[in-house]
Parts: C-alpha cells; sequence; structure tokens
C-alpha cells in the first residue's frame, strides 16, 4: 500500500505547494530577502501542527507510527544545510518545490531539476573519497530534541509546538521595505 | 455564508490567509504519512533516479559505487512515489484554480535575460540536491519532516539553510542595487 499512499500523500502536498506560492522561486527569495514572510510562515505552522499530532498519536497509538529520525552527524548536516542555503537563494527552488513547478509548466523548474539530477551524479561519483570521510565526524546517531533535555516526547513537543505558534502570530506576513 | 460549512475553499478564500489554512492542512498530512508510512521526504530520490541509469548504461560500476548500495532502488521506496505525485499536485493546483505559472520567472535584479535566470537555476538545483545529500535530507526530510519528529539533526540542518539563504538572497540583491544598474 505504501506507492498508493505516498502517491496520494505526494499530490496533496504539492497541491499545498502550489497554493502558497512555494513554487514559485520568486517568492522564495522574497522569503529569503524577510520581505515576505508566507512560506516560512507555512513550514513553521506544518512542523508545530505535525509535532502536536504526530506525539499526541504517540501517546495513543504508539505501535502504529513510522517514525524515520535522521542522525545528527553534526559537521555534514550543518555544511550540507549551508551548501543548500546558498543553492535555495540563487536558484529559489528545493528538490520538492522544483518538481512541483514542472508540474504548472515552469521552463526553470525542469532546468533546476536538470541541475539537481548532475548535483546528485557528481555527489555519487565523489562520494566514498570526499564525503564519507568529513561527513560522520561528531556522529550522535538519531536523537531529538527530547533525549537531549531529558524531558517527555509530548511536553517537549507541546512547548515546541507552541513557541513557533507565538512566532508565526507575532511575525508579519507582509514585512514593510523602508528603502 | 458566516459560520463554518460554505466548504474548505470558502474558509481559505474568506477567512484564512493560504499560508495558514494549507500550513494546519499540510501539518495534519506530515502526521497521517508518519501514520500510514513514513515522514515525507524527497531528495534522496535524485540519488536514486541517477542510480538507476548508471545501473543500465554502467552495471559494473553501479554495482562497486558505495552510494548507489546506500540509497537503494528507485522504486523501492515511498519517496520515488511522492515525488511523482508532487508533479500531479502542482498541475492540478495550476489548473484547478486556472492559474497559469510564468515559463521563466526572474527573481534576482541580474537576472535580465532567460538564460541567465537558465544559469542561476541550474547552478541553484545543484547546490540544493547536493548539499541536501551531505546531510542526508531537504527541506522536506530535514527540515519539515525532521522537526516535526524533533530530530536535532532537523533543527541544525534550518539553521545552516537560512543563514546562507538569506544572506545569498539579501546579497544578490544588495550587489545590484551598490552597482546602480
Amino acid at each position: 500500500m505504501t506507492p498508493l499512499y505516498a502517491t496520494l500523500v505526494g499530490i496533496a502536498m504539492g497541491f499545498f505547494i502550489q497554493r502558497v506560492r512555494a513554487s514559485s522561486p520568486g517568492m522564495i527569495v522574497r522569503n529569503l530577502r524577510l520581505e515576505n514572510l508566507s512560506v516560512i510562515k507555512f513550514m513553521a505552522l506544518t512542523m508545530a501542527v505535525g509535532m502536536i499530532l504526530v506525539y499526541g498519536l504517540s501517546l495513543v497509538v504508539p505501535s502504529l507510527l513510522h517514525w524515520d529520525i535522521k542522525p545528527t552527524y553534526v559537521l555534514g548536516v550543518l555544511l550540507g544545510g549551508l551548501v543548500f542555503g546558498v543553492g535555495f537563494g540563487v536558484g529559489g527552488y528545493c528538490p520538492g518545490t522544483s518538481v512541483v513547478g514542472i508540474g504548472e509548466g515552469r521552463k526553470d523548474a525542469m532546468v533546476a531539476v536538470a541541475g539537481g539530477l548532475v548535483g546528485a551524479l557528481v555527489f555519487t561519483v565523489v562520494y566514498s573519497v570526499l564525503i564519507a570521510p568529513i561527513v560522520k565526524v561528531m556522529d550522535f546517531g538519531k536523537i531529538t530534541l527530547a533525549d537531549v533535555t531529558h524531558q517527555s516526547p509530548i511536553v517537549v513537543a507541546l512547548v515546541v509546538g507552541a513557541l513557533f505558534l507565538v512566532v508565526i502570530k507575532l511575525l508579519p506576513t507582509e514585512v514593510k521595505q523602508t528603502t | 455564508m458566516s459560520f463554518s460549512a460554505s466548504g474548505a475553499t470558502a474558509a481559505s478564500k474568506h477567512r484564512f490567509a493560504p499560508w495558514a489554512f494549507y500550513g494546519v492542512l499540510f501539518g495534519i498530512l506530515g502526521a497521517l504519512s508518519i501514520l500510514a508510512w513514513g515522514p515525507i521526504g524527497v531528495s534522496g530520490t535524485y540519488p536514486r533516479f541517477i542510480g538507476e541509469i548508471l545501473g543500465a548504461v554502467a552495471p559494473g560500476y553501479a554495482e562497486s559505487n558505495a552510494y548507489i548500495q546506500k540509497v537503494g532502488h528507485l522504486f523501492s521506496k515511498g519517496e520515488t512515489f511522492v515525488v511523482i505525485g508532487l508533479l500531479v499536485g502542482g498541475f492540478l493546483g495550476a489548473r484547478l484554480n486556472r492559474e497559469k505559472a510564468p515559463a521563466c520567472e526572474m527573481i534576482h535584479p541580474s537576472e535580465k535575460t532567460p538564460a541567465r535566470r537558465y544559469r542561476d537555476a541550474f547552478i541553484g538545483g545543484f547546490l540544493i540536491v547536493f548539499g541536501a545529500r551531505i546531510a542526508g535530507g531537504c527541506t522536506s526530510g530535514h527540515i519539515i519532516s525532521g522537526i516535526t519528529q524533533l530530530s536535532v539533526s532537523g533543527f541544525i540542518f534550518a539553521a545552516g539553510v537560512f543563514a546562507t539563504g538569506i544572506f545569498t538572497a539579501k546579497t544578490l540583491k544588495g550587489r545590484h542595487l551598490a552597482t546602480g544598474a
């Protein structure tokens, strides 16, 4: 059933991304310049709702959840994030939003996916020599904020979720530009 | 019309901003996904696709390549179907709302010709996938799904992304203003 569920999730996700204009590279860059925060608030709200729901579900039906916590190898995760951010700022696309953009008929999204495939090819070729030795530095394994703070996961989810909601409420969506 | 039941579309148009309405829906979707099969992710699909191509044109190399072996086969993963869905979802979102996305959207002052825009899209596409693969996930897997699960790696990745993302986007705008073009 996974292919069916995953396809349906993808269709809904692509629809949501298109509706909030996150598949528009111009909108992404306006968010990164902090001129408009709608996509950032969309992401933060998604995470707040998701974490409260999923940790809530873990109290009720813990055996039904398919967790997949990614390992925290600090150097590689941070380095990868920094490289990703430059690409995000230059092109205005993520690996997922570019695919949504192709669905909308954007040609620059096709070029971004082509760039991504070349990036994946180069990564595959240099992985053993360049990447594998450095990325595993400071690997703390599959840890969550609950593990680090030694608190109950649902409490951490509620606190972090509430914090996100407060920040979302306080931040403007359209930021006034003075210049 | 004033209360509820006139439907989701009416609610999204009149009572909530799209980011708020779809943010709540996406949060529910993420939780349902973890319930149904696993957290949403995207970027691993790129090297899996490359792995399939290399497997067809250079099977010996594909078998000896540690990363291709590590990411596994394209259709063995739910993620691949998410990506197929994204394509359909983007199409439906635009079509059902009669929106026509620009074929080539200029986003920086320096993008004065489509060729410059395509160059930036290509470089950007290269770096997001290369960076995501160093980190082991992208905006979907690390940030949305990672932080939803309270994974420490998601917070670290997000901090890196927004540090250079904000810097790069502001610099590419500012440089143009500085040269007065």
